[in-house]
């Protein structure tokens, strides 16, 4: 009777899993109903998501790269003033590097002059003490060349160029204005990024008719300067 | 003159600390860049005459510490620093993957850009010239330019300085002419050789026109005309004529 039963129910249960099997396929079923009914609307439509992504674009900001092409510095020197000696001059230079080749720079500069043979034998002034003040300034252009590396011990290495610069300006001694060119060259050490270390020699023409008869004057120049990078 | 020198040491040093002071206090962020070339060279300076000291292999990055003309000093993740060029600059990512673009200083500049600067050599009103001029580009046919020179002649010295727009026909083409128009400043300074005359300023107007023609990189020529009219506080105004070529650079 026991083991008739124990039959029964276990009949009745294989009856009725197999059917609690398809109850997943009963929704799936009904799910996926949907979207083939859409399909058959619209063939264009995408085809279904399995994953909606929701994740924000990550955005990156590029931090600006600074230029330092600008060079800036102080120099001091002396310049041999034709007919009135050899004196002590001083100056500001301002550098814009266009490429490695290239550089464009603007200075001024001052000096006094002394006293030509003349007035040292005669003991006549020529020239005033205003007069005397010996100023110049120009725009340049500036060539690098022969790239190097100078040594100093075993150890450290400082980046060196020599250039060739040359330009116009104006120069105001002996109570006139007068058109100068300058051309020279000078040599270039770096040692950090934003110091440099100069030794320049340049030639500044200018016409004159001072003493009478109208000359070509030539002002040789020889400093040491000190710029800045930025 | 010794103390005009102290003073000038004195102006040096102060300008030494102002200056070494951002450079201590420094925290920036830079630019982080990939190699995807085999190996991205290092040079010991900003030309390609320094020699070639360090490889950066590729996959590697640099931080991108600033940049002196067409060179990027740049430091490697081992802490070396160098000069890499701007060619080899251009073959590298960013971190998304993207190629890293810079303005390159080519003819697409010429055509297109910020600033320019220039001098020149003339004549103005019979008088020898020198000058110089600075402009700021709103587009690539319309900028604003400031110019500054000193003109010196038989009779009389001085300074002219004016201020205007200029219009560039084709900017995209090597020879781009252009229109100026603007006002200025006239000051004379009359020779004391010749019979007693003050020294004077007087307001101008000026309209011109020239032509710029690029070279190559950043470089171009510039060649300009401008008919100054002078506003005297005589009976009649003056009119002074202006020519001028020299060369510019942009960027």
């Amino acid at each position: 009777m026991e083991s008739r039963l124990r039959i029964f129910l276990l009949i009745a249960a294989l009856a009725v899993l197999p059917g609690c099997a398809t109850v997943r396929h009963w929704f799936h079923h009904d799910h996926q109903a949907a979207p083939d009914t859409t399909e058959v609307d619209d063939d264009n439509a995408p085809p279904p998501r399995v994953v909606d992504p929701d994740i924000p674009r990550r955005k990156i900001t590029v931090p600006k790269i600074r230029s330092r092409n600008v060079e800036v510095g102080l120099n001091y020197g002396v310049i041999s003033i034709e007919d009135f000696g050899t004196h002590p001059s001083y100056g500001l230079t301002a550098a814009y590097h266009i490429t490695e080749d290239f550089f464009f720079q603007a200075e001024v500069g001052r000096s006094r002059a002394g006293n030509t043979s003349f007035e040292t034998l005669s003991g006549i002034s020529l020239l005033t003490d205003s007069e005397r003040r010996f100023t110049y300034y120009d725009l340049s252009l500036g060539y690098n060349f022969l790239p190097g590396e100078s040594f100093i011990g075993r150890g450290h290495a400082f980046t060196s160029a020599f250039y060739l610069i040359g330009g116009i300006g104006g120069t105001d001694f002996a109570g006139d204005t007068k058109f100068t060119v300058n051309f020279g060259a000078g040599y270039r050490i770096v040692p950090t990024d934003w110091l440099a270390v100069h030794i320049t020699v340049q030639d500044r023409v200018f016409q004159t008719d001072l003493f009478g008869t109208n000359k070509l004057t030539n002002n040789l120049e020889a400093r040491i300067g000190t710029t800045f990078f930025f | 003159m010794l103390r005009r020198a102290h003073q000038l040491a004195l102006a040096g040093l102060l300008l030494l600390a102002a200056l070494l002071t951002p450079t201590v206090s420094a925290a920036r962020e830079y630019l982080q860049l990939f190699v995807t070339q085999p190996y991205l060279e290092l040079h010991t300076g900003p030309g390609r005459g320094y020699p070639v000291f360090h490889v950066v292999p590729r996959d590697a990055s640099v931080d991108v510490l600033f940049r002196r003309t067409d060179w990027f000093k740049v430091r490697t993740e081992q802490g070396v620093e160098g000069w890499a060029s701007q060619t080899d600059m251009q073959k590298t990512v960013l971190a998304d993957g993207s190629q890293f673009k810079f303005d390159l200083g080519d003819r697409a500049g010429f055509t297109n850009h910020r600033y320019e600067m220039g001098i020149f050599a003339g004549q103005y009103g019979g008088a020898t010239l020198v000058s110089g001029y600075a402009s700021f580009s709103f587009n690539s046919q319309l900028a604003l330019e400031a110019s500054a020179g000193q003109f010196l002649g038989k009779f009389s010295n001085g300074e002219i300085a004016d201020i205007g727009f200029a219009h560039v026909f084709a900017p995209e083409s090597r020879w781009s002419p252009f229109v100026t128009i603007g006002l200025g400043l006239v000051h004379t300074e009359p020779k004391a050789t010749l019979v007693e005359a003050p020294n004077r300023t007087e307001q101008s107007a000026y309209v011109g026109g020239g032509v710029r023609f690029y070279l190559t990189r950043r470089f171009f020529l510039r060649a300009e005309y401008k008919a100054h009219y002078i506003f005297t506080k005589r009976n009649e105004n003056e009119d002074a004529d202006e020519w001028k070529a020299g060369f510019a650079f942009f960027f």
